[in-house]
């Protein structure tokens, strides 16, 4: 870890002006994911603002008769949070499913958004890697890519988002409100929020510098009766997906009128399951079109030599949680 | 290590502590958990031995400096003034910004009973209570911390008494090495408030459920014991320990003995 | 006497206060005053030649107070004593995350910044870390013949069913709780403390002495409490050394610990096994060919094999065996001892053989074992000195309701989950090692204590509270007034705590040593005693208050006689998810026969953690290396699964009681390693009678299951 300057911000406008002022610096909030990186030298801040206790942690119910939830209430209170496990309990399930009670104790919401790959290339600071280091190459593409995206990949990177709790957020149609130094807001539609990587795989969002992440609103929606997330994993509790999936369905009768599907860890963001989402609509919810909406789905995955196992793992995924939902089972 | 920080809690030592400190006088260079903990040890009966054997290390640890030895200029850089309240004590620190809370409670305060395991948030072994909530001491910077309150394994005990988790871990044989157990107990003690406050975990299956105080099942203690790895494997008497203390009920031991009937086992 | 029963009780740990309230002094929890902070640097190559190493920057770093490369290192002794070398010796490099050298700064904070400084110029080789590659050149080990009884190829023609199947296990890591840390002081020139975690005290004592060239009392290892090892700190790697020639340089204290993530290429690994099995039966289940053949690596220029066919040498009676291995060089840190050493590795391979067998038969694979049960040790003839694994075969069958078995394959539906239960055996060897005592005795008034030193050492294996409770029985005092001095070398030697000798070898010396100061101090008293006095009475007669003598205890002359070995038998039932492919563990029943149980509670916690280190071996533990790089990708506790605790179920313990006069005195056959021999083979055996699908390479990740 390099040196580095501390300051506790006071309001949300200095700490953007404070970050938009020196490229080398970074918020800090949970602080799990950025220190981690620091310490094995892939991020390399000159400067950290300290945003913890900026007063961005408030959860209500917002104008639109969705809820806001600010960026900086810790996971395990949004989690935990009434009106989020009446009315979002995918939100809910997703975070749960995610790190483990220390670290969702620690943190942040804007700051699981801004989580960065779990990518081991991108990680070990040895290794190429085209999102750490521009042009040093993928050491994934022809490597060890067992965790990799089978979506939306380009040649420069095949990383996957590491986050559960976005994949549900995805699929709640959330938008993401951010402010700048100069104090003006704006609003990012969840789909836009995280980049796939293109010939720019060192970005992973669409955040300008400096600019902060105030609150994540979730629109109002019918789906609390009828949702689920699932996670695979390699072992039972607290390790990274292989693939995961969040579904709900708005539902009359046996009917679908409306599904959302986002799957984890299969590409560099959230990735939204349009394909079989359109399926769906209007289609009854039995396996048989769970299974068709599902192969629509990962007709357009293109796995490596490791991760070939992803496309039959998500079809099946889609499937089971779909059937969760369906079944109520959050 | 003394001049870093002021401390506030003037301490009084216990009749057990005196005598023991008569015994062992090597022991009054001590840090202030390790004599707490002695007075804990003495009154409990069965911690003579811990006594002789932190008696040894103590001073097995006596180590005159080399007259050549070269020290570094004291530079800080970055230096972050940082105030806290750790297992009731106040405490000021001047760090170096980089500083993790586990960096600081080890090496600036003596406080070596929270371990690191991985440094990188993967393992549960630097846990700690801040502000009543279990977190992981290396993966937050001790400058984080201005104004909290720390709870750390050393601050558990109420002044003799163990925390009952601490005694069920004993009495349940919930570790093997050791070197996991501050971080589990601290862990399991801060779990015990998330259940009574209703908080709901990926095993639940009533998430929609408005939150309220629940007796956890197994599964659901396992799972939210998982961000706490032990590789010895003790598992399964950990949650035996935390099982108990949860719902006061208690836990035989699991083991058999068996021999043959008829005929004997060996040849 | 007055009667104490200690032996045997279920005494909670004695360690257990200190370990509990944040106490215990690991080797980084020593308040060692005056201490600088080490920092490694380690290649990034994997094969090659270091060209230079520019340490200018670091050196300029705040805090930095040295940094030592090959070029400025203390010359050592040439050492294979100090496993993997790396010693900052030389300029070759023969594995990724070798150490090339070390920074020693004021602050930890300080090290570790500096350390990116370092800047190595490398002339790169392509590196061997292919093992579908490299295994084409495995040649017959040095050390090692290939062990044939009988005519394998000739009994397998005849043989009604057969199997020929291989099975797969990956590098696996010891991974112990307390990442490897060295703290180095230099009493004086010649003189060396280091406070570091060891399972075997002298070794590490004596592999130190050695590189620096000092008498081995002249170097003191310090280990109370040690956090895991499981064979990974059984011996002095090169970060031992680099800290001690780092703090003889800085003239301070060294304080160096490995991260989590270098602790991937610096303390041994176990290796990757590719096993090959043959087996060959009549049709009314008679085993009559056995061939269990091992194709493995070592590191560049060292061999080490891990012995997978030890158990097909031992387990069942084959008329016809053959046993052999093959090695091949690879780039990386030489592997080494790991719990249970081929025999847990060797037994995934050879129960999952005999469970396939059992099914082309139509057996069951209880009645199977039982049917070739040998009535002699099937390697050398030797009689056992006790076996008991026909008897922890049916017990365990009934306590884990193993008649509620299907046989067919996927015919155990609940939910989403197929149900399967599956068996797996193990064996490891029982020995005794030699190794001395000191007891010594106190009285005051008629109150007798008794302190008992030993260089031993306790990695949580109960080290402290067998030799508390043997002590106290055979003095006939209570436990309370025994004290216990071990983990340190300057100690009478002891064996390590390494291939389960250390319960078998510390207890016996420390019952030898108690009784001898019993015999001692009644010689003194010169008058003959009608009732067996109590050591009170004793040391009252003989007028005395203080009281020691030591033991050099040795194995039992007639030991090499018999053939000795501890036994289980372990049942699992696993769950499959059957749209997501995970397995989950529900429970295990591990039914162990292994001698005298010196304390239940600790051994019992044995046994566990055995089962779940086979967990973790059957479903999720795995290290992967980029060939190209020959860096290990899984170089965290996020990407080297080991199991959480909702990976792991109900583990019952069933100890079958043994009381074997052969092995030793005690009669004690050590537990550390069998717990968790034979476990991964039941789960695999379960998954298949779970699932139908029968998948032989390890770990059994989800997408092995789709």
């Amino acid at each position: 870890m390099r040196p580095f300057k501390y300051s506790r911000a006071t309001d949300a406008v200095s700490a953007a002006k404070a970050v938009a002022a020196n490229k080398e610096a970074a918020f800090l909030a949970g602080g799990t994911n950025i220190l981690d990186l620091m310490k094995e030298d892939v991020a390399r801040p000159s400067e950290l603002v300290d945003i913890s206790r900026l007063a961005l942690m408030q959860i209500r119910n917002a104008k639109n008769g969705g809820i806001s939830i600010g960026a900086l209430a810790k996971n395990t209170d949004t989690a935990n949070h009434p009106l989020i496990r009446q009315n979002y309990p995918l939100l809910s399930q997703a975070i749960l499913a995610g790190a483990s009670g220390q670290i969702r104790n620690m943190a942040s919401n804007g700051g699981n958004l801004m989580q960065r790959t779990r990518c081991q290339y991108f990680y070990d600071v040895a290794m190429p890697c085209n999102k750490r280091e521009p042009g040093s190459g993928c050491g994934a593409l022809e490597g060890i890519n067992r965790m990799h995206a089978i979506f939306g990949w380009s040649d420069k990177c095949i990383a996957v988002h590491p986050s559960d709790m976005c994949v549900a957020l995805a699929a709640l149609d959330a938008v993401v409100k951010v402010q700048d130094a100069a104090g003006k807001e704006r609003a990012i539609p969840f789909a836009d929020f995280h980049r796939l990587p293109g010939d720019l795989p060192q970005a992973d969002n669409t955040l300008n510098p400096g600019e902060i992440i105030t609150a994540i609103e979730i629109p109002p929606n019918k789906l609390a009766a009828r949702s689920y997330y699932l996670k695979v994993r390699d072992r039972a509790s607290y390790a990274f997906a292989l693939v995961s999936v969040a579904a709900g369905l708005e539902t009359d009768g046996n009917k679908i009128k409306s599904a959302r599907i986002a799957m984890g860890g299969v590409a560099h963001k959230p990735w939204r399951a349009t394909e079989a989402e359109k399926y769906l609509a209007g289609k009854d919810a039995t396996d048989a079109n769970f299974v068709e909406a599902a192969n629509a789905e990962m007709k357009n995955a293109r796995s490596f030599e490791h991760n070939k196992f992803k496309i039959e793992l998500g079809r099946r995924a889609i499937v089971r949680a779909l059937s969760m939902a369906m079944n109520n089972k959050a | 290590m003394a001049d870093e920080f002021e401390d506030s809690g003037a301490e009084q030592l216990t009749a057990d502590e005196e005598a023991l400190l008569t015994d062992f006088p090597e022991l009054g260079e001590l840090g202030e958990a390790r004599r707490r903990f002695l007075g804990q040890a003495a009154s409990l009966g069965l911690g003579a031995f811990a006594v002789h054997l932190l008696a040894q290390e103590q001073i097995l640890a006596e180590v005159k400096p080399d007259a050549n030895a070269v020290f570094a200029p004291a530079a800080e850089e970055n230096a972050v003034a940082v105030s806290m309240k750790i297992n009731g004590a106040q405490k000021s620190l001047t760090l170096d910004s980089r500083v993790t809370l586990l960096d600081a409670l080890r090496e600036k305060l003596g406080l070596t009973g929270s371990k690191k395991g991985c440094d990188h948030g993967q393992c549960g072994a630097c846990t700690v209570i801040v502000g009543g909530r279990r977190v992981l001491s290396c993966l937050t910077l001790a400058a984080q911390c201005e104004g909290q309150e720390v709870t750390t394994i050393e601050g558990l005990a109420n002044g003799d008494t163990l925390h009952p988790m601490q005694a069920a871990f004993i009495k349940h044989d919930g570790f093997q090495c050791g070197y996991c157990t501050p971080g589990q107990i601290c862990s399991a003690v801060a779990l015990l408030q998330e259940a009574k406050n209703g908080e709901a975990s990926y095993v639940s299956d009533n998430i929609r459920q408005k939150p309220r105080a629940t007796k956890l099942s197994d599964d659901e203690i396992r799972e939210r014991m998982s961000g706490n790895l032990c590789r010895c494997g003790a598992y399964p008497n950990i949650l035996a320990a935390i099982r108990e203390v949860h719902t006061g009920e208690e836990r035989a031991a699991t083991w058999e003995f068996y021999r043959e009937e008829k005929g004997d086992a060996t040849v | 006497m007055s009667k104490v029963k200690a032996i045997g009780e279920a005494v909670s740990r004695i360690d257990g206060l200190l370990k509990v309230t944040g106490a215990a002094n690991y080797a980084m929890d020593f308040p060692v005053s005056g201490a600088a902070y080490g920092y490694l640097v380690k290649s990034e190559i994997a094969a090659g030649k270091i060209i230079d190493i520019d340490t200018s920057q670091a050196e300029k770093a705040p805090g930095v107070l040295t940094v030592v490369t090959h070029k400025n290192a203390l010359k050592t002794k040439p050492s294979r004593a100090v496993r993997g070398g790396a010693m900052l010796q030389d300029t070759e490099v023969n594995f990724f995350g070798q150490n090339v050298g070390v920074v020693v700064a004021e602050t930890f904070e300080q090290a570790r910044a500096a350390a990116r400084l370092v800047k190595v110029r490398y002339e790169k080789a392509a590196p061997k870390a292919d093992f579908e590659t490299v295994k084409k050149q495995a040649v017959k080990p040095k050390d090692r013949e290939d062990k044939i009884h009988g005519d394998v190829e000739k009994a397998l023609a005849a043989a009604d069913v057969k199997v020929d199947e291989v099975y797969n296990t990956p590098i696996e890591h010891h991974q112990p709780m307390a990442p490897h840390a060295t703290l180095a002081v230099w009493e004086a020139d010649d003189k060396l403390t280091i406070y570091n975690e060891s399972q075997v005290v002298n070794g590490v004592q004596g592999a130190v002495a050695g590189v620096f060239g000092l008498k081995p009392e002249n170097v003191r290892v310090v280990t109370p409490h040690i956090g895991g090892g499981f064979g990974s700190k059984g011996g002095a790697w090169g970060h031992v050394v680099v800290a001690a020639i780092a703090a003889k340089i800085a003239k301070r204290p060294v304080k160096l610990a490995l991260t989590r993530q270098m602790m991937v290429n610096s303390v041994g690994l176990r290796q990757r096994n590719e096993q090959r099995i043959r087996l060959g039966a009549t049709k009314d289940g008679k085993l009559i060919a056995l061939s269990h053949e091992t194709t493995t690596h070592g590191a560049i220029n060292e061999e080490f094999v891990e012995p997978c066919g030890d158990v097909s040498e031992h387990m069942y009676d084959a008329e016809n065996l053959r046993v052999a291995y093959r090695i091949a060089p690879m780039n990386v840190i030489i592997p080494t001892y790991t719990r249970a050493p081929g025999k847990s590795t060797g037994s995934f391979a050879l129960e999952s053989a005999i469970d396939e067998l059992a099914y082309k038969l139509k057996i069951d694979p209880v009645e199977f074992r039982i049917k070739n049960e040998p009535a002699k040790d099937p390697a050398d003839g030797k009689p056992w000195s006790s076996r008991s694994l026909v008897q922890a075969l049916r017990r365990g069958a009934e306590v884990f309701g193993w008649n509620a078995r299907k046989m067919e394959p996927r015919s155990n539906r609940r939910g989403d989950f197929w149900i399967g239960y599956g068996v797996g055996c193990g064996t490891y060897p029982a020995r005794q090692r030699d190794t001395s005592a000191i007891v010594k005795l106190t009285r005051a008034g008629n109150d007798v204590a008794a302190s008992v030193e030993l260089a031993a050492s306790d990695l949580g294996t109960g080290t402290y509270t067998i030799l508390a409770q043997t002590a106290a029985e055979t003095l006939g005092i209570p436990i309370a007034k025994v004290g216990i001095k071990i983990g340190d070398s300057s100690l009478p030697p002891a064996a390590g705590s390494v291939g389960s000798v250390g319960a078998s070898s510390f207890a016996n010396a420390v019952y030898e040593g108690c009784l001898k100061a019993l015999e001692e101090l009644q010689a003194k008293t010169n008058r003959q005693w009608f009732a067996a006095p109590t050591v009170t009475q004793l040391m009252e007669a003989a007028n005395l208050t203080e009281f020691q003598t030591r033991v050099d205890a040795k194995p039992l002359p007639d030991a090499q006689k018999y053939s000795s070995h501890s036994f289980n038998a372990n049942f699992a039932e696993v769950w499959v998810n059957d749209a997501t492919g995970m397995a989950r563990v529900k429970r295990i029943v591990a039914a162990n026969a292994a001698g005298r149980i010196l304390n239940p509670k600790t051994a019992d916690s044995q046994v566990i953690g055995g089962a779940i280190w086979g967990i973790g071996q059957a479903l999720s533990e795995e290290s992967i290396l980029d060939p190209r790089f020959g860096n290990f990708v899984t170089r965290s506790f996020a990407d080297y699964h080991v199991p959480s605790n909702l990976d792991v179920g109900e583990i019952k313990t069933i100890f079958v009681e043994e009381e074997d006069k052969f092995v030793n005195k005690l009669g004690v056959k050590g537990l550390g390693e069998v717990g968790i021999v034979g476990v991964a083979g039941a789960i695999a055996n379960a998954i298949f009678n779970a699932t139908g699908k029968r998948v032989r390479d390890l770990p059994i990740t989800p997408d092995k299951l789709l």
